[in-house]
């Protein structure tokens, strides 16, 4: 009788076909306990704190090294891979992470999300041009562009770059900024706080300029009141703003590798992005909004960017006025 | 030894309070006369009511086990509902409103308690809405033994579901057969002690009553399959007729030698001989108490022996039909099924309600006597669930499902000569071994010497353990690679693929 060739491993004897099932499975159960695991981590089939093979580039080495300290279980206060507040540790060992009470990225550090990874989206709509490059390679559809009531960044620019903005005209909006939304801006979490951030201007309508002073019809309270020009920011509504379908997203980045102008991401957080209703997956624009402390030099660049267009197109006109005069002169 | 907590003595004896009660009650009444028949009628109903109960809540504990064993093997927590998921719901909507579905709005007082515990203690976080909306839902980590309610909640479900019988189905037969598959089984709890002082009845041929008993589902789990009409079914309930004589037979084999061994067919009995003999069965026959375990795990369908209900091959086997409250009662009684194997185990091979090393500890002035206070049942119980957690919890990680070819052959080449090998030991150690000299008294604590050898005591559970262990320990070394080829388990491919051309050999 041809018999197939066997590894010689996989003997069908009873050592192989009993009593090792059930000495792998004693280990693999016991080495969760966290004395066991990490006493005899070692000698139960070296599952925590070993040496991985997989990481075969130099880097993945060297990352791994670099992170051995804190996956050395003798420095540990448990076994486990994770530490929590549970009442019986040794119980009750947690690989569950208790999301949100805690996350991945605080109890493994070392396991950060990657940069690449990608998350929510997240948009500079300061830099945004309304190209609509994203729009036009989204395949499930889900970008849709819009324009919404909003201060250009030109307009509230500082030092150098001020006063290339708008001005302030009769008929058109205007704004007023909220210094206590801004100072909560800074510490303001898109992934716990499921909303949009809160809104830093406030917005109104110029009925009347006269000097130092503005008549405006605040948009939020429909009441009239007399604001100083100084603390009046031109506003526009014809800025370009977008809604992005969540439900229909795919993450596939397309959009961001669209972009010609680094406004558009793909950020690395992965969740403030659920709802209890389909509706709460359109997110608007303030929602993939990158906030300015996170975003402020592509910002300042765009800044600086279209306030020397701006520049160059007065000092152009200065020149052409200039010319004129001379020519009229002569 | 009688375990000192008598709950049978309690209800049954005369001058007990209750049946004293009833018939001071009865006096000078017409009745007075059968007094003594009803007050043993009422006080028999209600021990055996107690008795079935702690027996049938106890059983949550082994599929508790079962859940947090598995999960501990996935490295995970498992199931974590707790009873306090019953009133904490999601944003005020508490678990479903359940209590509206009470009849007669009976669960309205309900509703409004659990509204004011959701107010009062729900998991409220203000600071963050995302863990407010996490939060909202039952467990948190605040309880005791998560997941230990979770089977209420998977009854509840079943029973709420709605009830189904195929079109085509023989539709008697398939109603009829998981009553006849349920009844049999909790009869099976009818005779089970948990001590000796606590059974719901105990008929002198309880080992023969326990396998007759045993043998009645699997007509149920045949009729099941057929009547259902659905090839599943079908091929589960014949595989489990098919396996059913290779293990029965071995099964009865080793409870024959166990009956030999005790000189008993009573269970109540074969505990006592266990101690006034001096040791306990699995050190007199480890043959028997592996046999036993191999054939059980047969016998109640569970991996490895659980083609019937192959889930990779037959959807869900012989009960694939079977929805709602029937699937529920169907997995119920497989578990006690499961459960009444482990108590049988206990008894019959650990002693039952025996404390370990009883003399010996019992002997000791003060802890002695502490340790001595242990409830029997408890020591029954611990014992069931360590076997249930041990043996078959651990064979359903480690071993993979076998064919039905190979339990053929493993229950007809291997188990059979073997038990009758065990039946073969048990009488020559019944009868040239055993010193009915050494049976202690039954409740003296100390126990006997009815084991000894040559003046050493204790000496033929000693040398059977070691030379079992011995063989053991050899099969475990075993490279016998010349006998590969006649070894059992192993299928050779007559003409493997690729080595043969049709025709040209």
């Amino acid at each position: 009788m041809k018999t197939m060739p066997m590894h010689p491993h996989a003997q069908p004897n009873f050592r192989n076909l009993f009593w090792y099932p059930f000495k792998i499975t004693l280990i693999t159960a016991l080495r969760t306990f966290p004395f066991i695991g990490k006493r005899f981590g070692k000698k139960l089939g070296a599952y925590h704190n070993t040496t991985h093979p997989e990481f075969l580039d130099d880097g993945s080495r060297a990352r791994a090294a670099s992170s051995a300290e804190m996956n050395d279980i003798s420095r540990q206060e448990f076994a486990p891979d994770r530490v929590t507040s549970d009442l019986k540790p040794t119980l009750w060992k947690p690989q569950t992470v208790q999301y949100p009470y805690e996350r991945l990225e605080d109890m493994e550090p070392w396991l950060f999300v990657p940069g690449n990874y990608n998350g929510r989206i997240g948009v500079i709509w300061e830099t945004c041009t309304a190209c609509k490059m994203c729009v036009n390679i989204c395949p499930n559809d889900c970008l849709h562009m819009t324009t919404e009531l909003r201060v250009d960044v030109l307009d509230n620019a500082q030092g150098d770059n001020a006063g290339f903005g708008a001005e302030l005209e009769v008929g058109k909006y205007a704004a007023v900024e909220v210094p206590e939304v801004l100072e909560t801006l800074d510490t303001f979490n898109h992934v716990t706080a499921h909303t949009a951030p809160p809104e830093e201007w406030r917005f109104a309508e110029v009925l009347d300029l006269s000097g130092d002073a503005a008549t405006v019809r605040w948009n939020d309270s429909g009441e009239e009141a007399i604001v100083a020009t100084s603390d009046l920011y031109p506003a526009d509504d014809q800025i370009v703003s977008g809604r992005i379908d969540l439900g229909r997203c795919m993450f596939c980045g397309l959009c961001m590798e669209a972009c010609g102008f680094t406004s558009f991401f793909m950020t690395n957080e992965y969740d403030g992005m659920s709802g209890f209703t389909r509706q709460d997956l359109w997110f608007d624009a303030s929602r993939t909004r990158v906030l300015p402390g996170v975003h402020q030099e592509a910002v300042d660049a765009e800044l600086a960017k279209r306030a020397s267009k701006e520049r160059d197109k007065r000092a152009k006109k200065a020149a052409k006025a200039a010319a004129e005069a001379t020519k009229g002169d002569a | 030894m009688d375990d000192r907590y008598d709950l049978v003595g309690f209800f049954l004896s005369k001058d007990g309070v209750l049946r004293s009660g009833i018939m001071g009650a009865l006096e000078g009444t017409p009745l007075e006369d059968s007094a003594g028949a009803l007050s043993f009628g009422v006080a028999t109903f209600a021990l055996v009511n107690v008795v079935f109960l702690m027996l049938f809540f106890s059983q949550f504990a082994i599929l508790w086990i079962e859940r947090k064993a598995v999960a501990r093997m996935q490295d995970r927590y498992g199931a974590t509902t707790a009873l306090r998921s019953l009133w904490v719901g999601e944003n005020g909507v508490t678990a479903g409103e359940w209590w509206n579905m009470l009849p007669f709005g009976l669960g309205k007082p309900l509703g409004a308690v659990n509204k004011w515990l959701n107010a009062k203690f729900g998991n409220r976080d203000e600071n963050f809405a995302t863990v407010d909306r996490v939060n909202n839902r039952s467990w948190m980590g605040k309880t005791i033994l998560p997941g230990f309610f979770q089977n209420v909640a998977d009854g509840m479900k079943f029973l709420v579901k709605e009830h189904m019988v195929p079109q085509r189905a023989d539709r008697l037969i398939f109603e009829v057969s998981p009553f006849l598959i349920v009844s049999s089984t909790l009869l099976i709890l009818g005779m089970i002690p948990l001590s000796s002082g606590i059974y719901a009845t105990n008929p002198d041929l309880s080992i023969l009553y326990a396998i007759a008993i045993f043998g009645i589902a699997p007509i149920g789990v045949f009729f099941a399959g057929w009547s259902s009409n659905n090839k599943y079914t079908l091929i589960g309930g014949i595989r489990s007729a098919a396996q059913l004589t290779a293990y029965e037979i071995p099964l009865l084999l080793t409870l024959l030698s166990v009956a030999i061994l005790s000189g008993t067919f009573n269970i109540v009995e074969s505990i006592h001989f266990q101690h006034s003999a001096g040791a306990w069965n699995i050190f007199l026959m480890p043959l028997g108490a592996a046999l036993f375990l191999v054939t059980m795990i047969a016998e109640v369908e569970r991996v490895p022996f659980d083609m019937p209900e192959a889930e990779a091959e037959l959807v869900e086997g012989w009960w694939t039909e079977y929805g709602g409250m029937r699937f529920g009662m169907l997995f119920m009684a497989e578990y006690i099924r499961t459960y009444a194997a482990c108590f049988l185990f206990t008894h019959f091979f650990l002693g039952g309600w025996h404390l370990p090393f009883h003399g010996t500890i019992g002997s000791l002035p003060v802890v002695g006597e502490a340790y001595l206070l242990i409830p029997g049942a408890i020591m029954t119980l611990v014992k069931s669930w360590l076997v249930f957690l041990i043996v078959f919890v651990w064979a359903r990680f480690a071993l993979a499902r076998i064919r039905t070819d190979q339990i053929l052959e493993f229950g007809w080449r291997m188990l059979l000569p073997l038990a009758v090998l065990q039946v073969v030991l048990a009488l020559v150690y019944r009868l040239y071994l055993f010193n009915p000299d050494g049976m202690s008294a039954q409740n003296d604590v100390a126990g006997g010497m009815a084991w000894n050898a040559f003046g050493i005591p204790y000496l033929v559970p000693i040398l059977t353990t070691l030379f079992w262990l011995g063989v053991f320990w050899v099969y475990l070394n075993d490279e016998d690679k010349s006998a590969m080829s006649e070894r059992m388990f192993h299928v050779h491919t007559v003409e493997p693929a690729g080595t043969v051309v049709p025709g040209q050999e």
